[in-house]
Protein backbone atom coordinates (compact mmCIF):
# COMPACT_ATOMS: atom_id res chain seq x y z
CA UNK A 1 0.00 0.00 0.00
CA UNK A 2 1.56 3.29 -1.07
CA UNK A 3 1.17 6.53 0.79
CA UNK A 4 -0.37 9.52 -0.99
CA UNK A 5 0.38 12.06 1.72
CA UNK A 6 1.97 12.14 5.10
CA UNK A 7 2.04 14.35 8.19
CA UNK A 8 5.37 14.12 9.99
CA UNK A 9 5.41 15.62 13.49
CA UNK A 10 3.06 18.41 12.41
CA UNK A 11 2.06 21.11 14.89
CA UNK A 12 -0.08 24.16 14.22
CA UNK A 13 -0.38 26.95 16.77
CA UNK A 14 -2.57 30.04 16.50
CA UNK A 15 -1.25 32.33 19.23
CA UNK A 16 -1.65 30.41 22.49
CA UNK A 17 -3.98 27.87 20.96
CA UNK A 18 -2.52 24.63 19.70
CA UNK A 19 -4.88 23.45 16.98
CA UNK A 20 -2.81 20.46 15.91
CA UNK A 21 -0.34 18.93 18.32
CA UNK A 22 2.54 16.93 16.86
CA UNK A 23 0.61 14.49 14.68
CA UNK A 24 2.02 11.74 12.49
CA UNK A 25 -0.37 10.47 9.92
CA UNK A 26 -0.18 8.57 6.65
CA UNK A 27 -2.91 8.86 4.00
CA UNK A 28 -2.99 5.60 1.98
CA UNK A 29 -3.33 5.89 -1.82
CA UNK A 30 -6.61 5.07 -3.49
CA UNK A 31 -8.54 4.96 -0.24
CA UNK A 32 -11.02 7.17 1.54
CA UNK A 33 -9.65 8.40 4.83
CA UNK A 34 -11.83 10.40 7.21
CA UNK A 35 -10.63 12.79 9.87
CA UNK A 36 -13.31 12.53 12.53
CA UNK A 37 -13.81 14.46 15.74
CA UNK A 38 -15.74 17.18 17.55
CA UNK A 39 -15.30 20.84 16.57
CA UNK A 40 -11.94 22.20 17.63
CA UNK A 41 -10.22 18.82 17.41
CA UNK A 42 -7.89 19.98 14.64
CA UNK A 43 -9.39 18.01 11.76
CA UNK A 44 -10.16 21.01 9.54
CA UNK A 45 -6.82 22.65 10.36
CA UNK A 46 -5.08 19.41 9.33
CA UNK A 47 -6.96 19.39 6.04
CA UNK A 48 -6.15 23.05 5.42
CA UNK A 49 -2.47 22.35 6.06
CA UNK A 50 -2.61 19.48 3.62
CA UNK A 51 -4.22 21.78 1.04
CA UNK A 52 -1.64 24.50 1.71
CA UNK A 53 -3.99 27.20 3.04
CA UNK A 54 -2.12 27.35 6.34
CA UNK A 55 1.42 26.34 7.07
CA UNK A 56 2.37 24.20 10.03
CA UNK A 57 4.22 25.86 12.89
CA UNK A 58 6.54 22.87 12.85
CA UNK A 59 6.77 19.50 11.16
CA UNK A 60 6.60 18.45 7.53
CA UNK A 61 3.88 17.57 5.06
CA UNK A 62 4.74 15.15 2.28
CA UNK A 63 2.64 14.76 -0.85
CA UNK A 64 3.49 11.78 -3.08
CA UNK A 65 6.71 11.38 -1.12
CA UNK A 66 7.99 14.93 -1.73
CA UNK A 67 8.19 17.65 0.90
CA UNK A 68 5.31 20.06 0.24
CA UNK A 69 5.36 21.90 3.58
CA UNK A 70 6.03 25.30 2.01
CA UNK A 71 4.41 24.69 -1.39
CA UNK A 72 1.57 27.18 -2.04
CA UNK A 73 -1.87 25.65 -2.71
CA UNK A 74 -1.81 26.46 -6.44
CA UNK A 75 1.21 24.21 -6.93
CA UNK A 76 0.00 21.21 -4.93
CA UNK A 77 -2.43 19.93 -7.56
CA UNK A 78 -5.07 18.90 -5.03
CA UNK A 79 -8.83 19.13 -5.44
CA UNK A 80 -10.70 20.67 -2.54
CA UNK A 81 -14.42 20.80 -1.85
CA UNK A 82 -15.29 23.47 0.70
CA UNK A 83 -18.04 23.29 3.25
CA UNK A 84 -19.59 26.40 1.65
CA UNK A 85 -18.86 24.88 -1.82
CA UNK A 86 -17.23 28.21 -2.80
CA UNK A 87 -18.59 28.14 -6.34
CA UNK A 88 -17.74 31.25 -8.36
CA UNK A 89 -21.08 33.07 -8.60
CA UNK A 90 -20.10 35.06 -11.70
CA UNK A 91 -19.40 31.95 -13.76
CA UNK A 92 -21.64 29.24 -15.17
CA UNK A 93 -21.42 25.68 -13.90
CA UNK A 94 -19.26 24.72 -16.89
CA UNK A 95 -16.97 27.72 -16.36
CA UNK A 96 -16.61 26.78 -12.71
CA UNK A 97 -15.64 23.23 -13.59
CA UNK A 98 -13.36 24.43 -16.38
CA UNK A 99 -11.59 27.07 -14.26
CA UNK A 100 -8.75 24.83 -13.12
CA UNK A 101 -8.34 23.40 -16.63
CA UNK A 102 -8.11 26.86 -18.16
CA UNK A 103 -5.33 27.71 -15.69
CA UNK A 104 -3.60 24.52 -16.79
CA UNK A 105 -3.88 25.74 -20.38
CA UNK A 106 -5.94 22.75 -21.46
CA UNK A 107 -7.10 23.67 -24.98
CA UNK A 108 -10.74 24.41 -25.84
CA UNK A 109 -12.03 21.12 -27.21
CA UNK A 110 -10.17 18.99 -24.70
CA UNK A 111 -11.33 21.29 -21.90
CA UNK A 112 -14.97 21.03 -22.97
CA UNK A 113 -14.65 17.26 -23.08
CA UNK A 114 -13.22 17.06 -19.57
CA UNK A 115 -15.77 19.50 -18.15
CA UNK A 116 -18.50 17.35 -19.67
CA UNK A 117 -16.91 14.18 -18.34
CA UNK A 118 -16.67 15.59 -14.81
CA UNK A 119 -20.24 16.88 -14.86
CA UNK A 120 -21.49 13.54 -16.16
CA UNK A 121 -19.66 11.81 -13.33
CA UNK A 122 -21.74 13.76 -10.81
CA UNK A 123 -24.88 13.53 -12.96
CA UNK A 124 -25.20 17.24 -13.78
CA UNK A 125 -24.36 17.34 -17.49
CA UNK A 126 -27.68 19.04 -18.24
CA UNK A 127 -26.94 22.03 -15.97
CA UNK A 128 -23.64 23.10 -17.57
CA UNK A 129 -24.98 26.50 -18.65
CA UNK A 130 -26.70 27.39 -15.34
CA UNK A 131 -25.45 29.81 -12.74
CA UNK A 132 -24.57 28.26 -9.37
CA UNK A 133 -27.17 30.44 -7.58
CA UNK A 134 -29.97 28.74 -9.50
CA UNK A 135 -29.00 25.30 -8.20
CA UNK A 136 -30.12 23.47 -5.07
CA UNK A 137 -27.66 22.80 -2.27
CA UNK A 138 -27.17 19.21 -3.38
CA UNK A 139 -26.53 20.27 -6.96
CA UNK A 140 -24.05 22.95 -5.87
CA UNK A 141 -22.25 20.31 -3.89
CA UNK A 142 -21.96 18.11 -6.96
CA UNK A 143 -20.62 21.02 -9.02
CA UNK A 144 -17.99 21.64 -6.35
CA UNK A 145 -17.06 17.96 -6.57
CA UNK A 146 -16.91 18.04 -10.37
CA UNK A 147 -14.73 21.17 -10.27
CA UNK A 148 -12.29 19.49 -7.89
CA UNK A 149 -12.20 16.25 -9.90
CA UNK A 150 -11.80 17.94 -13.31
CA UNK A 151 -8.19 18.89 -12.60
CA UNK A 152 -7.38 15.20 -11.96
CA UNK A 153 -6.02 15.93 -8.50
CA UNK A 154 -3.51 13.75 -6.70
CA UNK A 155 -5.77 13.98 -3.67
CA UNK A 156 -9.39 14.97 -3.27
CA UNK A 157 -10.03 16.87 -0.04
CA UNK A 158 -13.57 17.23 1.30
CA UNK A 159 -14.24 19.61 4.19
CA UNK A 160 -17.53 18.65 5.87
CA UNK A 161 -19.01 18.21 2.40
CA UNK A 162 -22.40 16.98 3.54
CA UNK A 163 -23.11 19.15 6.57
CA UNK A 164 -25.14 21.75 4.64
CA UNK A 165 -27.48 19.18 3.09
CA UNK A 166 -30.75 17.91 4.50
CA UNK A 167 -30.78 14.52 6.19
CA UNK A 168 -32.04 12.43 3.29
CA UNK A 169 -29.74 14.01 0.72
CA UNK A 170 -26.83 13.56 3.08
CA UNK A 171 -27.32 9.82 3.21
CA UNK A 172 -27.67 9.72 -0.59
CA UNK A 173 -24.48 11.71 -1.12
CA UNK A 174 -22.50 9.35 1.12
CA UNK A 175 -23.06 6.56 -1.37
CA UNK A 176 -22.52 8.98 -4.26
CA UNK A 177 -19.11 10.07 -3.00
CA UNK A 178 -18.14 6.42 -2.43
CA UNK A 179 -19.19 5.61 -5.99
CA UNK A 180 -17.17 8.51 -7.43
CA UNK A 181 -14.18 7.48 -5.36
CA UNK A 182 -14.44 3.92 -6.62
CA UNK A 183 -14.89 5.00 -10.25
CA UNK A 184 -11.98 7.44 -10.26
CA UNK A 185 -9.70 5.54 -7.90
CA UNK A 186 -8.89 8.87 -6.23
CA UNK A 187 -7.32 9.19 -2.83
CA UNK A 188 -9.88 11.02 -0.73
CA UNK A 189 -9.51 12.77 2.62
CA UNK A 190 -12.82 13.70 4.19
CA UNK A 191 -13.34 15.81 7.31
CA UNK A 192 -16.49 15.22 9.34
CA UNK A 193 -17.90 15.41 12.85
CA UNK A 194 -20.54 12.78 12.06
CA UNK A 195 -19.53 9.31 13.25
CA UNK A 196 -22.17 7.56 11.12
CA UNK A 197 -20.81 9.28 8.04
CA UNK A 198 -17.26 8.25 8.94
CA UNK A 199 -18.21 4.65 9.72
CA UNK A 200 -20.18 4.25 6.52
CA UNK A 201 -17.81 5.99 4.12
CA UNK A 202 -14.27 5.36 5.28
CA UNK A 203 -11.71 2.80 4.35
CA UNK A 204 -9.75 4.24 7.20
CA UNK A 205 -10.80 6.62 9.93
CA UNK A 206 -8.73 8.87 12.15
CA UNK A 207 -10.32 10.04 15.38
CA UNK A 208 -8.97 13.33 16.68
CA UNK A 209 -9.33 15.31 19.87
CA UNK A 210 -7.56 18.48 21.06
CA UNK A 211 -5.18 18.39 18.10
CA UNK A 212 -4.07 14.80 18.65
CA UNK A 213 -4.87 11.50 17.00
CA UNK A 214 -6.82 9.34 19.47
CA UNK A 215 -7.15 6.26 17.31
CA UNK A 216 -6.93 5.25 13.67
CA UNK A 217 -7.85 2.19 11.70
CA UNK A 218 -10.57 0.60 9.61
CA UNK A 219 -14.07 1.57 10.84
CA UNK A 220 -14.83 -1.94 12.10
CA UNK A 221 -11.53 -2.10 14.01
CA UNK A 222 -12.09 1.24 15.69
CA UNK A 223 -15.74 0.60 16.38
CA UNK A 224 -15.34 -2.84 17.94
CA UNK A 225 -12.24 -1.93 19.91
CA UNK A 226 -12.30 1.73 20.95
CA UNK A 227 -8.96 2.61 22.50
CA UNK A 228 -10.26 4.89 25.21
CA UNK A 229 -13.36 6.43 26.73
CA UNK A 230 -13.36 9.44 24.41
CA UNK A 231 -13.39 7.27 21.30
CA UNK A 232 -16.04 5.01 22.79
CA UNK A 233 -18.28 7.94 23.72
CA UNK A 234 -17.80 9.59 20.35
CA UNK A 235 -18.84 6.39 18.56
CA UNK A 236 -22.01 6.10 20.63
CA UNK A 237 -21.07 3.84 23.50
CA UNK A 238 -23.13 4.84 26.51
CA UNK A 239 -22.43 2.49 29.39
CA UNK A 240 -19.25 3.05 31.37
CA UNK A 241 -18.78 0.86 34.41
CA UNK A 242 -15.90 1.41 36.82
CA UNK A 243 -14.06 -1.55 38.36
CA UNK A 244 -12.42 -1.74 41.79
CA UNK A 245 -8.95 -1.33 40.20
CA UNK A 246 -9.96 1.99 38.59
CA UNK A 247 -10.29 0.64 35.04
CA UNK A 248 -13.45 1.29 33.03
CA UNK A 249 -15.43 -1.25 31.09
CA UNK A 250 -17.95 -0.35 28.40
CA UNK A 251 -20.70 -2.27 26.68
CA UNK A 252 -23.08 -1.18 23.94
CA UNK A 253 -26.79 -0.77 24.83
CA UNK A 254 -27.82 -3.58 22.44
CA UNK A 255 -25.56 -6.04 24.24
CA UNK A 256 -27.12 -5.50 27.65
CA UNK A 257 -29.83 -7.99 28.54
CA UNK A 258 -32.50 -7.56 31.19
CA UNK A 259 -33.81 -10.33 33.40
CA UNK A 260 -31.87 -13.29 32.08
CA UNK A 261 -29.77 -15.54 34.35
CA UNK A 262 -26.26 -14.20 34.82
CA UNK A 263 -23.64 -15.63 32.43
CA UNK A 264 -20.76 -17.52 33.99
CA UNK A 265 -18.28 -14.87 33.06
CA UNK A 266 -19.18 -11.33 32.17
CA UNK A 267 -21.30 -8.65 33.68
CA UNK A 268 -24.19 -8.95 36.12
CA UNK A 269 -25.62 -5.98 37.98
CA UNK A 270 -28.75 -5.23 40.00
CA UNK A 271 -30.47 -1.99 39.07
CA UNK A 272 -33.66 0.06 39.11
CA UNK A 273 -35.43 1.09 35.91
CA UNK A 274 -35.73 4.90 35.81
CA UNK A 275 -37.01 5.51 32.31
CA UNK A 276 -38.31 3.62 29.31
CA UNK A 277 -38.35 5.18 25.84
CA UNK A 278 -40.52 3.25 23.39
CA UNK A 279 -39.21 3.47 19.83
CA UNK A 280 -41.28 0.96 17.90
CA UNK A 281 -38.68 -1.62 16.99
CA UNK A 282 -37.13 -1.47 20.44
CA UNK A 283 -37.20 0.17 23.85
CA UNK A 284 -34.36 2.14 25.42
CA UNK A 285 -34.40 1.25 29.10
CA UNK A 286 -32.43 3.52 31.44
CA UNK A 287 -31.34 2.00 34.73
CA UNK A 288 -29.52 3.15 37.79
CA UNK A 289 -27.08 0.83 39.44
CA UNK A 290 -23.86 0.90 41.44
CA UNK A 291 -20.55 -0.31 40.02
CA UNK A 292 -17.78 -2.18 41.81
CA UNK A 293 -16.20 1.11 42.84
CA UNK A 294 -19.45 2.05 44.61
CA UNK A 295 -20.34 4.86 42.18
CA UNK A 296 -23.88 5.31 40.91
CA UNK A 297 -23.92 4.44 37.21
CA UNK A 298 -26.62 5.07 34.68
CA UNK A 299 -26.92 2.34 32.09
CA UNK A 300 -28.93 2.20 28.88
CA UNK A 301 -30.14 -1.13 27.55
CA UNK A 302 -31.56 -1.48 24.07
CA UNK A 303 -34.32 -4.05 24.57
CA UNK A 304 -35.79 -5.67 21.45
CA UNK A 305 -37.69 -8.48 23.15
CA UNK A 306 -41.21 -7.22 23.81
CA UNK A 307 -41.77 -9.92 26.42
CA UNK A 308 -39.16 -8.53 28.78
CA UNK A 309 -40.93 -6.58 31.53
CA UNK A 310 -39.42 -3.16 32.24
CA UNK A 311 -41.37 -0.38 33.90
CA UNK A 312 -39.98 2.59 35.83
CA UNK A 313 -39.36 1.48 39.42
CA UNK A 314 -38.80 -2.21 38.55
CA UNK A 315 -35.81 -3.90 40.17
CA UNK A 316 -34.05 -5.90 37.49
CA UNK A 317 -30.83 -7.74 36.75
CA UNK A 318 -28.78 -6.57 33.74
CA UNK A 319 -26.25 -8.88 32.22
CA UNK A 320 -23.78 -8.98 29.35
CA UNK A 321 -21.50 -11.78 28.13
CA UNK A 322 -17.75 -11.37 28.60
CA UNK A 323 -17.21 -11.26 24.83
CA UNK A 324 -19.15 -7.98 24.63
CA UNK A 325 -17.27 -6.17 27.37
CA UNK A 326 -14.54 -3.72 26.32
CA UNK A 327 -11.94 -2.60 28.80
CA UNK A 328 -10.83 0.95 28.15
CA UNK A 329 -7.57 2.68 28.87
CA UNK A 330 -8.09 5.67 31.15
CA UNK B 1 -43.17 49.86 6.34
CA UNK B 2 -46.02 48.00 7.93
CA UNK B 3 -49.23 49.52 9.17
CA UNK B 4 -48.65 47.71 12.44
CA UNK B 5 -46.16 50.49 13.26
CA UNK B 6 -48.26 53.65 12.78
CA UNK B 7 -45.83 56.04 14.49
CA UNK B 8 -42.85 54.98 12.42
CA UNK B 9 -44.96 55.04 9.28
CA UNK B 10 -46.28 58.58 9.88
CA UNK B 11 -42.81 59.84 10.75
CA UNK B 12 -41.47 58.36 7.54
CA UNK B 13 -44.21 59.97 5.48
CA UNK B 14 -43.60 63.31 7.23
CA UNK B 15 -39.91 62.93 6.48
CA UNK B 16 -40.54 62.35 2.81
CA UNK B 17 -42.84 65.38 2.68
CA UNK B 18 -40.29 67.65 4.36
CA UNK B 19 -37.56 66.49 1.99
CA UNK B 20 -39.42 66.28 -1.28
CA UNK B 21 -41.95 69.12 -1.26
CA UNK B 22 -39.38 71.99 -1.32
CA UNK B 23 -37.69 70.25 -4.25
CA UNK B 24 -41.01 70.08 -6.08
CA UNK B 25 -41.42 73.85 -5.60
CA UNK B 26 -38.02 74.46 -7.19
CA UNK B 27 -38.82 72.17 -10.10
CA UNK B 28 -42.21 73.84 -10.61
CA UNK B 29 -40.78 77.38 -10.61
CA UNK B 30 -38.14 76.34 -13.15
CA UNK B 31 -40.90 75.98 -15.75
CA UNK B 32 -42.35 79.42 -15.12
CA UNK B 33 -43.03 81.87 -17.92
CA UNK B 34 -42.53 84.84 -15.58
CA UNK B 35 -39.29 86.44 -14.53
CA UNK B 36 -39.17 85.94 -10.77
CA UNK B 37 -38.71 82.92 -8.51
CA UNK B 38 -42.28 82.75 -7.33
CA UNK B 39 -44.82 80.05 -6.58
CA UNK B 40 -47.22 79.30 -8.17
CA UNK B 41 -45.35 79.77 -11.47
CA UNK B 42 -46.80 82.18 -13.99
CA UNK B 43 -47.57 80.11 -17.06
CA UNK B 44 -45.38 77.39 -18.57
CA UNK B 45 -42.21 77.85 -20.59
CA UNK B 46 -38.76 76.40 -21.11
CA UNK B 47 -37.15 79.85 -21.44
CA UNK B 48 -35.18 79.58 -18.20
CA UNK B 49 -33.74 76.23 -19.27
CA UNK B 50 -32.64 77.85 -22.51
CA UNK B 51 -31.20 80.76 -20.56
CA UNK B 52 -29.32 78.44 -18.20
CA UNK B 53 -27.82 76.43 -21.04
CA UNK B 54 -26.74 79.66 -22.77
CA UNK B 55 -25.20 81.24 -19.66
CA UNK B 56 -21.44 80.73 -19.98
CA UNK B 57 -20.44 80.97 -16.30
CA UNK B 58 -22.82 78.05 -15.54
CA UNK B 59 -21.59 75.95 -18.45
CA UNK B 60 -17.94 76.59 -17.56
CA UNK B 61 -18.65 75.77 -13.92
CA UNK B 62 -20.54 72.62 -14.92
CA UNK B 63 -17.55 71.43 -16.94
CA UNK B 64 -15.23 72.27 -14.03
CA UNK B 65 -17.46 70.38 -11.61
CA UNK B 66 -17.66 67.33 -13.86
CA UNK B 67 -13.90 67.34 -14.38
CA UNK B 68 -13.22 67.66 -10.65
CA UNK B 69 -15.78 65.03 -9.65
CA UNK B 70 -14.52 62.55 -12.24
CA UNK B 71 -10.84 62.91 -11.33
CA UNK B 72 -11.52 62.86 -7.58
CA UNK B 73 -13.68 59.74 -7.96
CA UNK B 74 -10.96 57.90 -9.84
CA UNK B 75 -8.36 58.95 -7.26
CA UNK B 76 -10.58 57.95 -4.34
CA UNK B 77 -11.15 54.50 -5.86
CA UNK B 78 -7.48 54.01 -6.71
CA UNK B 79 -6.58 54.74 -3.09
CA UNK B 80 -9.69 53.37 -1.39
CA UNK B 81 -10.06 49.95 -3.02
CA UNK B 82 -6.58 48.66 -2.09
CA UNK B 83 -7.09 50.05 1.43
CA UNK B 84 -10.36 48.13 1.68
CA UNK B 85 -8.65 44.94 0.53
CA UNK B 86 -5.90 45.43 3.09
CA UNK B 87 -8.44 46.04 5.88
CA UNK B 88 -10.63 43.04 5.03
CA UNK B 89 -8.22 40.46 3.70
CA UNK B 90 -4.72 41.52 4.71
CA UNK B 91 -2.80 40.82 7.89
CA UNK B 92 -2.68 44.49 8.75
CA UNK B 93 -1.89 45.44 12.34
CA UNK B 94 -4.34 48.03 13.72
CA UNK B 95 -7.01 47.41 11.07
CA UNK B 96 -9.62 49.27 13.12
CA UNK B 97 -7.42 52.32 13.36
CA UNK B 98 -6.76 52.36 9.62
CA UNK B 99 -10.43 51.97 8.85
CA UNK B 100 -11.28 54.74 11.32
CA UNK B 101 -8.77 57.03 9.66
CA UNK B 102 -10.29 56.49 6.24
CA UNK B 103 -13.83 56.99 7.52
CA UNK B 104 -12.99 60.11 9.55
CA UNK B 105 -13.71 62.59 6.73
CA UNK B 106 -17.39 61.75 7.32
CA UNK B 107 -17.14 63.22 10.83
CA UNK B 108 -14.57 66.03 10.63
CA UNK B 109 -16.40 69.25 9.62
CA UNK B 110 -15.71 70.05 6.00
CA UNK B 111 -15.03 73.68 6.82
CA UNK B 112 -12.18 72.59 9.05
CA UNK B 113 -10.75 70.36 6.32
CA UNK B 114 -11.20 73.16 3.82
CA UNK B 115 -9.57 75.77 6.02
CA UNK B 116 -6.64 73.47 6.76
CA UNK B 117 -6.10 72.80 3.06
CA UNK B 118 -6.44 76.50 2.29
CA UNK B 119 -3.88 77.50 4.92
CA UNK B 120 -1.34 74.76 4.36
CA UNK B 121 -1.52 74.11 0.63
CA UNK B 122 -2.82 77.25 -1.04
CA UNK B 123 -1.21 79.85 1.25
CA UNK B 124 1.66 77.76 2.63
CA UNK B 125 2.76 75.90 -0.50
CA UNK B 126 1.21 78.37 -2.98
CA UNK B 127 -0.52 75.58 -4.91
CA UNK B 128 -3.19 76.36 -7.50
CA UNK B 129 -6.70 75.85 -6.29
CA UNK B 130 -7.46 72.97 -8.66
CA UNK B 131 -4.97 70.44 -7.18
CA UNK B 132 -6.02 71.51 -3.69
CA UNK B 133 -9.69 71.06 -4.54
CA UNK B 134 -8.84 67.68 -6.02
CA UNK B 135 -7.08 66.62 -2.82
CA UNK B 136 -9.96 67.91 -0.68
CA UNK B 137 -12.66 66.17 -2.69
CA UNK B 138 -10.68 62.94 -2.85
CA UNK B 139 -10.31 62.91 0.93
CA UNK B 140 -14.02 63.57 1.27
CA UNK B 141 -14.86 60.56 -0.90
CA UNK B 142 -12.52 58.05 0.66
CA UNK B 143 -15.11 56.94 3.25
CA UNK B 144 -17.48 55.98 0.43
CA UNK B 145 -14.80 54.16 -1.52
CA UNK B 146 -13.67 52.23 1.56
CA UNK B 147 -17.09 51.51 3.02
CA UNK B 148 -19.08 50.64 -0.07
CA UNK B 149 -16.45 48.37 -1.61
CA UNK B 150 -15.87 46.99 1.88
CA UNK B 151 -19.54 46.09 2.13
CA UNK B 152 -19.43 44.05 -1.06
CA UNK B 153 -16.13 42.48 -0.06
CA UNK B 154 -17.58 41.46 3.31
CA UNK B 155 -20.43 39.72 1.47
CA UNK B 156 -18.07 37.74 -0.75
CA UNK B 157 -17.02 34.34 0.59
CA UNK B 158 -13.26 34.37 1.35
CA UNK B 159 -13.38 30.68 0.43
CA UNK B 160 -13.77 31.72 -3.21
CA UNK B 161 -10.23 33.02 -3.41
CA UNK B 162 -8.97 29.90 -1.67
CA UNK B 163 -10.91 27.74 -4.09
CA UNK B 164 -9.28 29.59 -6.99
CA UNK B 165 -5.83 29.08 -5.43
CA UNK B 166 -6.52 25.39 -4.92
CA UNK B 167 -7.47 25.05 -8.58
CA UNK B 168 -4.12 26.45 -9.62
CA UNK B 169 -4.43 30.26 -9.62
CA UNK B 170 -1.61 32.42 -8.26
CA UNK B 171 -2.76 35.05 -5.71
CA UNK B 172 -2.69 37.74 -8.42
CA UNK B 173 -4.61 35.54 -10.88
CA UNK B 174 -7.17 34.66 -8.20
CA UNK B 175 -7.67 38.36 -7.47
CA UNK B 176 -8.28 39.30 -11.10
CA UNK B 177 -10.42 36.32 -12.08
CA UNK B 178 -12.50 35.95 -8.92
CA UNK B 179 -12.28 38.77 -6.36
CA UNK B 180 -12.32 41.74 -8.71
CA UNK B 181 -15.31 40.58 -10.79
CA UNK B 182 -17.25 40.10 -7.55
CA UNK B 183 -16.28 43.57 -6.33
CA UNK B 184 -17.21 45.29 -9.59
CA UNK B 185 -20.76 46.29 -8.55
CA UNK B 186 -19.45 47.59 -5.22
CA UNK B 187 -16.71 49.63 -6.88
CA UNK B 188 -19.22 50.94 -9.41
CA UNK B 189 -21.65 52.17 -6.76
CA UNK B 190 -18.81 53.59 -4.65
CA UNK B 191 -17.81 55.54 -7.72
CA UNK B 192 -21.34 56.83 -8.30
CA UNK B 193 -21.75 57.91 -4.69
CA UNK B 194 -18.36 59.61 -4.69
CA UNK B 195 -19.14 61.38 -7.91
CA UNK B 196 -22.44 62.73 -6.60
CA UNK B 197 -20.83 63.77 -3.31
CA UNK B 198 -18.13 65.74 -5.08
CA UNK B 199 -20.48 67.23 -7.62
CA UNK B 200 -22.84 68.57 -4.94
CA UNK B 201 -20.19 69.72 -2.49
CA UNK B 202 -20.37 73.35 -1.36
CA UNK B 203 -18.27 73.99 1.79
CA UNK B 204 -14.92 72.78 0.43
CA UNK B 205 -15.46 74.18 -3.03
CA UNK B 206 -16.52 77.53 -1.58
CA UNK B 207 -13.41 77.87 0.55
CA UNK B 208 -11.06 76.74 -2.17
CA UNK B 209 -12.54 78.62 -5.13
CA UNK B 210 -10.62 80.92 -7.42
CA UNK B 211 -11.54 83.13 -10.35
CA UNK B 212 -10.28 80.51 -12.86
CA UNK B 213 -11.72 77.41 -11.31
CA UNK B 214 -15.09 77.42 -9.66
CA UNK B 215 -17.58 74.58 -9.30
CA UNK B 216 -21.21 74.76 -10.33
CA UNK B 217 -22.82 74.86 -6.85
CA UNK B 218 -20.52 77.74 -5.84
CA UNK B 219 -21.24 79.62 -9.06
CA UNK B 220 -24.98 79.16 -8.52
CA UNK B 221 -24.68 80.40 -4.96
CA UNK B 222 -22.92 83.54 -6.22
CA UNK B 223 -25.59 84.03 -8.83
CA UNK B 224 -28.47 83.73 -6.36
CA UNK B 225 -26.87 86.36 -4.13
CA UNK B 226 -27.00 88.85 -6.99
CA UNK B 227 -30.11 88.07 -8.98
CA UNK B 228 -33.26 86.28 -8.08
CA UNK B 229 -34.53 84.84 -11.34
CA UNK B 230 -35.73 81.30 -12.20
CA UNK B 231 -32.56 80.40 -14.13
CA UNK B 232 -31.11 78.93 -10.94
CA UNK B 233 -34.21 76.81 -10.47
CA UNK B 234 -33.85 75.56 -14.03
CA UNK B 235 -30.17 74.70 -13.47
CA UNK B 236 -31.07 72.92 -10.21
CA UNK B 237 -33.70 70.93 -12.04
CA UNK B 238 -31.21 69.82 -14.68
CA UNK B 239 -28.75 68.73 -11.98
CA UNK B 240 -31.53 67.01 -10.07
CA UNK B 241 -32.48 65.05 -13.18
CA UNK B 242 -28.87 63.97 -13.62
CA UNK B 243 -28.60 62.90 -9.99
CA UNK B 244 -31.81 60.90 -10.20
CA UNK B 245 -30.51 59.07 -13.26
CA UNK B 246 -27.31 58.18 -11.35
CA UNK B 247 -29.32 57.05 -8.32
CA UNK B 248 -31.50 54.82 -10.46
CA UNK B 249 -28.42 53.25 -12.05
CA UNK B 250 -26.93 52.64 -8.59
CA UNK B 251 -30.17 51.09 -7.37
CA UNK B 252 -30.41 48.83 -10.43
CA UNK B 253 -26.83 47.63 -10.28
CA UNK B 254 -26.28 47.07 -6.57
CA UNK B 255 -29.27 48.36 -4.65
CA UNK B 256 -29.30 50.96 -1.92
CA UNK B 257 -30.17 48.43 0.74
CA UNK B 258 -26.84 46.74 0.10
CA UNK B 259 -24.88 49.97 -0.17
CA UNK B 260 -26.22 51.46 3.02
CA UNK B 261 -26.64 48.13 4.76
CA UNK B 262 -22.86 47.94 4.49
CA UNK B 263 -22.40 51.39 5.95
CA UNK B 264 -24.59 50.67 8.95
CA UNK B 265 -23.00 47.32 9.65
Amino acid sequence: MTTAAEFVGVTQRFGDFTAVDDIDLAIPSGQLTTLLGPSGCGKTTSLRMLAGYTQPTSGRILIAGADATRTPPERRGLGMVFQSYALFPHMTVAENVGYGLKLRKVAGAERRRRVEESLDLVGLGHLAASRPKKLSGGQQQRVALARAIAIRPTLLLLDEPLSNLDARLRVQMRAEIRRIQAETGLTVVLVTHDQDEALEMSDRMVLMRDGRVMQEGAPSEVFTAPANRFVAEFLGYENFIGAADGSVTTVRPEHLTIGRPAPETGLSLEGVVVDVAYRGVDRLVSLETADAAGETVRLVADVRDEAVPARPGDRVTVTAPASRLIRLAA
Amino acid sequence: MKTSRPVAASLAVAGYIVMIVPILFVVATAFTGGSTLRFPPEGFSLRWFEAALAYDPFIDALLSSLQLALLATVLALVIGVPVTLAIHRGRLPGKGLVEGLFLSPLIVPELVVGLALYQQLMIGLRLDNFPVLLIGHTVLMLPYAVRVTGASLALADPGLEEAARGLGASPVRAFFTVTLPLLRPGIFSAGLLSFVTSFNNVPLSLLLQSRDFRTLPVTMLDYVQQSYDPMVAATSTIILAGTVVIAVIAERTVGFARIFGGINR
